[in-house]
């Protein structure tokens, strides 16, 4: 099977060197057949891809560890779903499931423009190709996920990181890969249109759907990603301006700024350059953030590994794809020029071309902080660190600028606004924006940021409703119909626009949550059971800590009960998961107890199971549930955007059926998540049993006693270090319920494991002493016979044949073998 | 038309300058040194009070929490050189003896104070094991 998926990545490769030459010559011969047969190998690529990551799937699920990469990220506990998801899991998979779903979209956006822009095809198929070329090129000389084992392969596959086995792990690369992948697209049309000097905006009518889908995809993966890091990783909030958190953000920028400014193209033929830099610079983020992230330039928590080569082949295909479409836009130009000027700085374009520029500072600032380190090292030599409060600093004003540029924008006029009308179209949002910052400041709001954050989002609000509300009188009046289907048929009639608005809602929304991180409490305690702790309004009592098992992993769990002014509120459960194999790496599950006004999330931080405290980190987080809500509001938005044209048409009067039950799917989905990953805390009560030693025998023997697990470092089994340690506990409790000695104990250990290992301090008595010498001689004369029996085999056989027992030594000879003989290929 | 270009250039120029000097400005005070601990004790005065972020592994068995609370100090040392560190609040899981840290804080005279959340305890393994040196890349 690894040969079958290494022979498609060849064939694959081929065919995309085919497909570009065909297309390319076909084109410029104007040759059909030749450019029909491009398109053809462009879809049998989607196809070889389909197949290859097949193979990869197949392996995973039967598990294959004679592939490395199989081995690396999968043993056979993993429930199905995670040896799917591990197929995205590591590095070289990843690459390869960007290369399949490039291809898969590559082939429909093909497919359904291939006779719209008949003349634009030919060269969109080469522009994907090269792409997909250079990353299974990546793939076939570097990062083969389907690389074997030369030697004999490992029995058992080393595990997927216990972080990455929750639910988001299968959603969240996917659906960034995708918005990822989407923005290949208008690069590709734009590069197209550059080349043939079709110029005109029919390429941005082909691209406009496709980016707007990328960006749905996003928004939803960096919202994913948001939602991850506040449910898994237990430190209170959701955003670090992480480099790889960056790197998903990057694009998402240069992406808004684009569909913004499409519009101005579209409406007055202006900003076409710039439309084309923002396409081509939103696919160089994609590959620069995917650079990022995996070549190791700059430190991160979840970076993968440093790997000069690929950074180094990177680096020159992004070099090439600047130098090419900058060459082709300079060569361009006296094609993009402006049919028309800037008339006033009070228009719309002139909002949209604020909003565009800000947009892309902000992708410049993130950009730039980003690198800070890796710059001023190789600039100054000292390595200089910049951490999120200066992001913070940054981020924040441009953010309430782009929040005011939301409610004034839409309400400038074309070309030039007069002063009456910008009076009449101002009057109601900013007596809402006024309103409320009074109201704000009477309750005792004195955080100025998200104070100005709330009353800017009232404007916003403001701006909103007015233009529904007089978009809907003005075709009530027109029409005659009454106002709920008047307000159906205004948005069936201008969808983008409309649609636009409702995402701006969702926008104004998750701002509300941001605005909330200001009002953030957060304390940390080490508590004795019945201990109280106070945040705010809220407080926790400790009450007890209790260590359970399951087949995965061994829990400790808090048991917190949560009071608001006093009253009993509920319980809620923290917990560590030590998973078997992974001991070093415990996963913080947080208990988190939502509200629309607030969250409680509270973390075990730490605990010493035989005194029974812990340490907890409390954290009130105010308004953050808005933030996915405002998600959910702005995926229903971007679905009524996207919808084709004819699930209007025919019911202008009604909802589309189909269409609104797609999009509140997709709402429903994306409010039902943080439901599914909140199901993963529970456990069940049978699995639950209190760990507590019982007398001071048991707890002097927890204390003698070492686990015997092997990773845990020689740690005493009253440490809870891992499951094996419980494991060992349970052996004890049960011995000492037959009313055995502390002897017979240390005795059942003994011959259990073979040797004095597990006891911490070696008996030093007489008879001990002889007794311990049993277990020597049986494993001696065992080893002996192992060995007399292996030299007899392997005499009878030839010499190559024969197998000597694997040792630690013969472990690394084996894979030094392994990487030098790979040097060699 | 001339006019108008000079119009957008000094637009630019001041925009662009304005951007520059703010981001300048806020970059000293936002900014933090990366550093080695041998690094830092080749010269400590000129460390003192700069905050920065200090790279290190935990001196084997170094590691005293005071009972019941959560005051902690250890060392870290690299190269040979160590610096004691004083620090309360929680630690992540795996800071552990010889564990590779990353403190942030300030040296002061007694040694380092980290400031509060500010011990990164390096994840053992990444998503990807990182390379041994000195193997030959392929």
């Amino acid at each position: 099977m690894p040969a079958l998926g290494t022979f498609i990545l060849l064939t694959a490769f081929v065919t995309c060197a085919y497909a570009i030459a065909a297309s390319v010559a076909g084109a410029r011969r104007r040759s059909t057949r030749l450019v029909e047969s491009g398109i053809g190998a462009f879809y049998f690529l989607a196809a070889l891809m389909t197949v290859a990551s097949a193979v990869l799937v197949h392996a995973f699920v039967t598990g294959d560890y004679s592939i490395k990469y199989v081995q690396r990220y999968s043993d056979s506990a993993l429930p199905l779903a995670y040896k799917v998801a591990s197929y995205w899991g590591g590095l070289d998979g990843s690459i390869m499931f960007w290369v399949s779903l490039l291809a898969i979209f590559g082939s429909l956006a093909v497919y359904v423009n291939r006779d719209r822009h008949r003349e634009l095809i030919p060269y969109v198929v080469s522009v994907i190709a090269a792409t997909e070329m250079f990353f299974i090129f990546l793939m076939i000389i570097h990062k083969n996920p389907f690389s074997t084992f030369l030697t004999t392969p490992p029995a058992e596959g080393a595990g997927l990181t216990p972080l990455l086995q929750n639910f988001y792990m299968a959603i969240h690369p996917p659906s960034m890969y995708v918005g990822f992948v989407s923005m290949t697209i208008p690069f590709a049309f734009g590069i197209a249109a550059l080349v043939t000097g079709h110029l005109d905006d029919a390429w941005l009518r082909a691209v406009r759907r496709w980016t707007m889908l990328g960006w749905l995809f996003l928004s939803f993966g960096l919202t994913l990603g948001m939602l991850w890091a506040y449910e898994e990783l237990g430190w209170g909030g959701y955003w670090m301006w992480d480099p790889v958190e960056n790197a998903g953000l990057l694009p998402w920028f240069t992406a808004t700024a684009f569909l913004h400014s499409v519009r101005v193209q579209e409406q007055r033929g202006m900003l076409r350059v710039w439309n084309v830099t923002l396409v081509i610079v939103t696919f160089f983020l994609t590959i620069f953030g995917t650079f990022m992230t995996r070549s190791g330039v700059v430190q991160s928590v979840h970076a993968f590994g440093e790997d000069r080569e690929l950074a180094l082949l990177f680096t020159i295909f992004m070099v090439a794809i600047l130098t090419f479409s900058f060459a082709w836009v300079i060569y361009r130009l006296p094609l993009l020029r402006s049919r028309h000027e800037l008339d006033s700085f009070v228009s719309r374009e002139a909002a949209f071309l604020a909003n565009n520029w800000i947009l892309l500072f902000s992708a410049f600032f993130v950009l730039f902080a980003t690198m800070f380190p890796t710059l001023s090292e190789a600039v100054t030599g000292e390595r200089l660190t910049v951490a999120a409060p200066f992001f913070n600093r940054w981020m924040l004003p441009i953010g309430l600028v782009l929040l005011t540029l939301t409610g004034v924008g839409p309400l400038l006029a074309w070309r030039k606004s007069t002063g009456a009308n910008l009076v009449y179209q101002l009057k109601w949002p900013v007596l809402s924006f006024v309103v409320t910052a009074v109201a704000l400041y009477a309750l005792g709001v004195r955080v100025w940021s998200s104070g100005l954050c709330f009353a800017l989002s009232a404007m916003v609000l403001g701006t909103i409703v007015q233009e529904f509300v007089r978009g809907a009188q003005v075709r009530r009046e027109a029409s005659g119909t009454d106002i709920m289907t008047a307000l159906i048929g205004l948005v069936g009639r201008s969808k983008r626009r409309y649609g636009g608005y409702i995402v701006h809602v969702g926008i104004v929304l998750m701002f509300l949550g941001f605005a909330g991180e200001g009002f953030r409490q957060e304390e940390q305690a080490l508590m004795k059971v019945g201990e109280q702790l106070t945040v705010g309004h809220f407080a926790i009592r400790h009450d007890a800590l209790r260590v359970t098992n399951d087949a995965q992993k061994q829990m400790v769990t808090g048991h917190v009960s949560l009071f608001q002014d006093g009253k009993p509120l509920g319980t809620l459960e923290p917990a560590k998961w030590y998973f078997n194999k992974r001991e070093q790496e415990p996963t913080t599950e947080v208990a988190i107890r939502r509200a629309v006004t607030e969250d409680v999330y509270v973390v075990l931080a730490g605990f010493d199971a035989s005194a029974q405290t812990a340490t907890y980190t409390v954290t009130i987080n105010p308004l953050v549930n808005w933030i996915w809500f405002g998600f959910g509001i702005m995926a229903l938005g971007t679905g009524i955007a996207l919808l084709p044209e004819r699930a209007f048409a025919f019911a202008t009067a009604t909802v589309p059926s189909g269409a609104t039950g797609a999009t509140t799917a997709v709402l429903l989905v994306c409010l039902l998540l943080p439901a599914v990953a909140h199901a993963q805390h529970l456990e069940s009560p049978e699995a639950r049993r209190t760990t507590v030693a019982r007398t001071q025998l048991e707890k002097d023997l927890w204390r003698e006693l070492i686990c015997m697990c092997r990773t845990c470092g020689r740690k005493r089994i009253g440490d809870f270090c891992c499951a094996h340690a419980a494991k060992m506990r349970a052996e004890v409790a049960q011995l000492l319920d037959q009313g055995k000695t502390r002897d017979e104990v240390y005795q059942y250990f003994i011959t259990q494991y073979g040797s004095q290992e597990p006891l911490g301090a070696p008996i030093d008595k007489g008879f001990n002493r002889l007794a311990w010498l049993f277990p020597y001689l049986v494993g001696a004369s065992g080893a002996f016979a192992v060995g007399f029996v292996a030299v007899r085999w392997s005499r009878r056989e030839h010499e190559g044949a024969a197998t000597p027992p694997a040792t630690a030594e013969d472990e690394t000879l084996q894979s030094r073998l392994d990487d030098e003989l790979r040097d060699l290929d | 038309m001339n006019a108008r270009t000079l119009k957008i250039a000094a637009t630019a120029v001041v925009l662009v300058g304005a951007l520059s000097g703010l981001l300048y400005t806020t970059l000293s005070e936002g900014t933090e040194y990366y550093k080695k601990v041998d690094e830092v004790m080749a010269d400590p005065a000129a460390w003192q009070g700069k905050p920065m972020n200090l790279h290190g592994y935990v001196v084997e068995k170094s590691i005293f929490a005071k009972p019941n609370t959560l005051e902690y100090r250890f060392q870290v040392q690299s190269n040979g050189k160590v610096i004691a560190a004083r620090y309360t609040g929680v630690v992540p899981d795996t800071f552990k003896d010889g564990s590779e840290v990353v403190l942030k804080g300030r040296l002061g005279p007694n040694g380092f104070d980290v400031s509060p959340n500010g011990v990164m305890a390096k994840c053992p393994s990444k998503y990807e094991a990182n390379k041994t040196p000195g193997t030959p890349g392929i």
